[in-house]
């Protein structure tokens, strides 16, 4: 296997290269320019990567918008709608193809079931919070070895999708109000979470809180200041690489079609639920629009863990409707614009919550059967992946191919299979030298695979 | 090897009040984890260890030094110790030259970030200057050995490599687990502690995790509890992480699950030979620890906060009896169902020793422990291991007498060096501040970063340059702090503690929220790791973000309020110059920096200048380095 400089790594014998001279002086330099212009200028990297199984990708989308309703939503007030006698009228459970679904509570996205898959075959590995929404999104046991290293999903579409961007203006994962979780992992820099919380008013420190006029005569100064050392350097370009990641910061500063990604007014966010929420399902549709190098889009909305009194009206209906508004009209506005075939959108809380009747605080407690939401990318809506039995507790018809309950590693493999990603790749990069793969024991023992019966 | 799954109905423990009827977990058999033999595959990691490395030597290689003369001899060095000696040596015979000794500006920069995570003062950078002692550099040294902020960097370091927090993904210690853990940490690096003794106490310590009197060694197990699976998977992760952080080896992650053979022989000759039989007999040392920790609610260690209890049982062993769980099963061998202790010497505790209390001895006692030591504080100082990564030492391929056969190779960048450390480590009982005085005074330590020979490579493992580093998060934060004047005041230890305004003072890398150190990816000590990375989102923050802007405000900054009452521009320029980047401007850099002063015509615009001129000095290219 060859990069595109020709460099065959197999051909290059021992683990420390450098007692053995295999690697010359001029081939390394090759590499190491590129390297000193960070892993930015070296896309695919192909020498450093193998896919081991011969798996083929569905390729249907361009970008993902994934949505982690932290704190895990009761499945059987949502997605897995269970009538009970504790069911509020006010849900007004409706049809839709295969799908119930509480049109009172969500009439926004019930309005767009035609273009929703609803995976109720789904069931979590662990009830608790922290562990399982990592879980969730690094596609692996956190408890494990690799996952200490192992990257975002989103991390790992930027690191596969970044090479096809003639546009790279923008980061290629971006993380609307998370603030932390799992990043980058061992994976190079540039595809660890852009996090931001928007607002509408604009990319956070995209702009001097001193003013652009000030701002240029500062940089101005600094460039100045810098030109000596640029100049002596006996490479002849000092630090390409911050130079690099300067350059892509300055290219985001006072860039009117950046902050325009950013930037929304009040009618705007009124039709998105003027909620946080709804502001970055603004932010994500225009990033996506933008074509500027985002493939990759999270949304936290957290919340949900309602132990207590679940049907208050400022509880599970609030919070509803503000994922309702959201996504709902992110739906619709995608369709509109005619990407909605191109963008897979996939919302999942971190597991489900108790079924049947609510607990004696009128509440529902942590469990592991929930439900995946999918939208877009040409998947068949109005339909449901699976079967749970009549209170919600099991999987009664897994509704796929493996014939067993949807895990968090299957739903990784399907946005990979979406992206047009081998799920099956083993990158040989790793620091713990073990190999690292994109969806745990996927290629040597087809343990996990993508929902390929959405598009179905 | 095929699947199979076991749908269980079994406990789970779990964090809130809940109604689970049944987890189901999926067992995995046989090889789990995707692993090739061929170790030519496996050239792309340390390539990009030194691709790293390379591209940060060029990023700071111009640099203006002081009087910095071309390379040299390696023999016309002066040799303080034997790490000179080893390392001059091994240069000579390569027929390489060695980069000059670093400058005084280029020196103190390096050894204050080093020691102490802070940068000099500007009256520290004169002081320094000017002293004429022919000893002054060994002086310096004693006293930041000697400093408060030696202390805090140091138990930063320490709570990096065990792990302090106070909510992690797998166990929730609380603030008061956390503070006990951050106290006795503090305490250790304050009074010289010897790292034997820490380790020890890590593996062995009962107690209850909150206890301010005492409580605080007892974190370090508590941490290891894993959860979904059955209790053996906590006495191996109690296994991994004691060997990885403690013995520099990493793969007994791998070993817990399969035999080294077929998975470990192309990279690690000692691994390969490892069966996970063996493995599990070094986890058994931890099968009478009581893992069901019960929680206790003191009021002795303030109401809101909960404690764990860690305790050993009497009795019992390593059962070979699981079948679902984060590891493949454990089966039975032959007519053998329970593993005891043996730990991979061949040595078994005494009868009647308690077991961790054996393993910690024995851990501290095996040459790895030393090998560990010396590597991972070589490479706080030298930025680059012998062995690096630092967990993935190979116990066969370290010792030059004893050379692996072939085609291996001894796995140490310069492995005399690695053993003459790891003896030095015992000789001095592991205590840190006479390790790294040792390593600090030595010329290899002090020389220039700056390299005018040819220079490839080839060269990394001779170390014949000092290799730079980008700061830790909390350094820029302090960095920022301290160069301009003004602080910020953090409530991280509960309402009646004093405010904390150093970064490097945290008691863990998840509190004092700010983009600022966010941004520069201190990591959490659980899901994402500490890292020196440089990203947009780090040029956007320190270009825009208010942390910085309002600190560059002569309404705000000491520093430059100062700096405006001084009338000779030069005068101001040079003061700024120390102040944020530890060293004085050249003559064109003073020029330039000059003339814009000078282009402001009143007070007002002055001002403004300054600030400018600080603005741009944080934007420059060592600001964020220790070079």
């Amino acid at each position: 296997m060859r990069d595109k400089f020709n460099f065959d790594a197999s051909q290059h014998s021992g683990s420390f290269f450098w007692k053995r001279p295999a690697l010359g002086r001029r081939t390394f330099f090759r590499h190491i320019a590129t390297a000193v212009g960070g892993y930015y200028l070296m896309p695919a990297r192909s020498w450093e990567r193998v896919a081991s199984a011969s798996a083929t990708p569905i390729n249907k989308a361009k970008k993902v918008i994934f949505i982690l309703m932290g704190g895990a939503p009761s499945h059987t007030d949502t997605f897995d709608l269970k009538v009970g006698p504790w069911t509020p009228q006010s849900f007004n459970p409706t049809q839709y193809g295969d799908i119930l679904f509480p049109q009172g509570l969500m009439p926004n996205i019930a309005a767009q079931m035609d273009s929703v898959s609803l995976v109720r075959s789904t069931r979590s590995w662990a009830a608790v919070h922290g562990l399982s929404q990592t879980w969730w999104q690094i596609g692996r046991n956190p408890t494990q070895a690799l996952s200490k290293i192992a990257p975002h999903i989103g991390s790992v579409v930027a690191i596969e999708k970044r090479s096809s961007d003639t546009d790279k203006t923008l980061p290629p994962f971006v993380s609307l109000n998370t603030g932390n979780g799992p990043g980058t992992g061992y994976l190079p820099p540039e595809n660890a979470p852009f996090y931001i919380s928007p607002n509408g008013g604009g990319l956070p420190n995209a702009t001097n809180p001193d003013g652009q006029t000030r701002f240029e005569a500062r940089y101005k100064l600094h460039q100045g200041l810098d030109n000596e050392v640029i100049q002596n350097s006996p490479y002849g370009g000092v630090t390409e690489e911050m130079v690099a990641f300067d350059a892509n910061a300055r290219s985001l500063m006072y860039n009117p079609e950046v902050a325009k990604i950013f930037t929304f007014d009040q009618t705007e966010r009124n039709r998105y639920g003027n909620t946080g929420f709804g502001n970055a399902c603004i932010t994500a549709r225009n990033l996506l629009a933008s074509n500027k190098g985002t493939h990759f889009v999270q949304i936290s909305i957290g919340g949900w863990d309602m132990h207590q009194n679940i049907y208050a009206p400022n509880s599970l209906p609030a919070l509803a409707r503000t994922f309702d508004n959201g996504l709902g009209t992110l739906i619709a506005d995608l369709k509109a614009a005619g990407t909605l075939n191109d963008t897979l959108i996939v919302a999942m809380g971190e597991f489900g919550r108790t079924v049947g009747n609510p607990n004696q605080a009128s509440g529902r407690d942590h469990f592991l059967q929930q439900t995946v939401l999918f939208a877009g990318a040409g998947i068949k809506g109005n339909k449901s992946i699976g079967q749970t039995d009549a209170l919600g507790a099991a999987t009664i018809d897994p509704g796929w191919s493996r014939n067993r309950d949807v895990r968090p590693e299957d739903v990784e493999a399907t946005i990979y299979s979406a992206l047009g990603i081998d799920w099956t790749t083993i990158r040989r990069d790793d620091p713990t030298g073990r190999g690292f793969d994109y969806v745990p024991f996927a290629a040597e023992q087809d343990l996990y695979g993508p929902i390929h019966e959405l598009w179905n | 090897m095929k699947l199979i799954y076991l749908f269980l109905a079994v406990a789970v423990v779990c964090l809130s009040s809940l109604a689970l009827n049944a987890a189901e977990i999926a067992s995995v058999s046989g090889a789990n984890c995707s692993f090739t033999s061929q170790p030519d595959n496996f050239a792309a990691r340390e390539l990009r260890v030194h691709r790293d490395l390379v591209s940060r030597v060029k990023q700071l290689e111009s640099i203006p030094r002081r009087s910095t003369p071309a390379a040299v001899s390696p023999t016309s060095l002066p040799q303080r110790n034997f790490i000179d000696r080893i390392v001059f040596s091994r240069m000579a015979a390569a027929k390489v030259s060695s980069a000059p000794l670093s400058s005084d500006e280029e020196f103190l920069r390096r050894v204050t970030l080093d020691l102490t995570g802070r940068i000099p003062s500007s009256s520290d950078i004169r002081t320094f200057l000017s002293d004429s002692s022919p000893v002054k550099r060994d002086i310096l040294i004693e006293q930041l050995l000697n400093s408060g902020e030696f202390v805090d960097k140091w138990t930063m370091w320490m709570g990096d490599l065990l792990g302090n927090v106070g909510s992690a993904s797998n166990v929730q210690p609380g603030n008061g687990g956390r503070d006990a853990f951050y106290n006795y940490m503090r305490d250790a690096i304050g009074s010289n502690k010897s790292f034997r003794d820490v380790a020890y106490e890590m593996v062995s310590a009962t107690g209850d995790t909150s206890d301010p009197a005492g409580g605080g060694p007892a974190n370090f197990i508590y941490h290891q509890q894993t959860p979904m699976g059955p209790v053996q998977d906590s006495y191996d992760t109690s296994l991994a992480k004691s060997a990885s952080v403690f013995l520099g080896i990493g793969y007994y992650d791998c070993l817990l699950c399969h035999n080294g053979r077929g998975h470990l022989d192309g990279i690690s000759l000692w691994g390969g030979s490892v069966t996970r039989a063996d493995a599990q007999k070094m986890a058994a040392f931890f099968s009478r620890l009581n893992f069901n920790m019960p929680r206790t609610n003191s009021d002795k260690y303030s109401g809101q906060y909960d404690s764990w209890r860690v305790l050993d049982r009497a009795s019992g062993n390593y059962d070979l009896t699981t079948n679902f769980g984060n590891r493949p099963n454990r089966a039975a061998i032959g007519t053998v169902k329970t593993l005891t202790p043996m730990y991979r010497d061949g040595k078994e505790p005494a009868s009647g020793a308690g077991y961790r209390d054996s393993f910690g001895k024995m851990m501290t006692a095996d040459p790895m422990f030393a090998r560990n030591f010396a590597n991972r504080l070589f490479k706080a100082f030298f930025n680059l291991g012998l062995v690096d990564p630092v967990d993935n030492m190979d116990p066969a391929r370290l010792d030059p007498n004893k050379p692996p056969p072939t085609p291996w190779e001894l796995q140490a960048a310069n492995p005399e060096l690695l053993e003459a450390l790891a003896f030095e480590a015992t000789r001095v009982d592991f205590q840190l501040k006479d390790f790294m005085r040792l390593i600090v005074q030595s010329s290899a330590y002090q020389l220039s970063s700056r390299y005018d020979g040819e220079w490839n490579i080839g060269s990394i493992p001779l170390f014949a340059r000092h290799y730079p580093r980008r700061l830790d998060a909390e350094e820029v934060h302090d960095a920022l702090v301290k160069s301009t004047g003004v602080f910020t005041n953090y409530n991280v230890n509960g309402p009646t503690a004093p405010p904390l305004q150093w970064a490097m003072q945290f008691p863990d890398p998840n509190v004092g929220g700010s983009n600022l150190l966010n941004s520069f990816l201190r990591g959490n000590r659980d899901s994402a790791q500490r890292s020196s990375a440089a990203s947009i989102l780090q040029r956007l923050t320190i270009m825009n973000d208010s942390f910085i802007t309002n600190r560059t405000k002569v309404s705000a900054s000491l520093t430059l309020q100062a700096a405006a009452k001084l009338t000779d521009n030069k005068a101001v320029v040079d003061e700024l110059f120390l102040t944020f980047v530890s060293r004085h401007p050249t003559a064109d850099e003073q020029s330039k920096a000059v003339s814009y002063l000078t282009a402001a015509t009143t007070a007002a615009a002055r001002n403004s200048a300054l600030e400018d001129l600080a603005w741009a000095l944080i934007n420059k290219i060592d600001f964020l380095d220790s070079y």
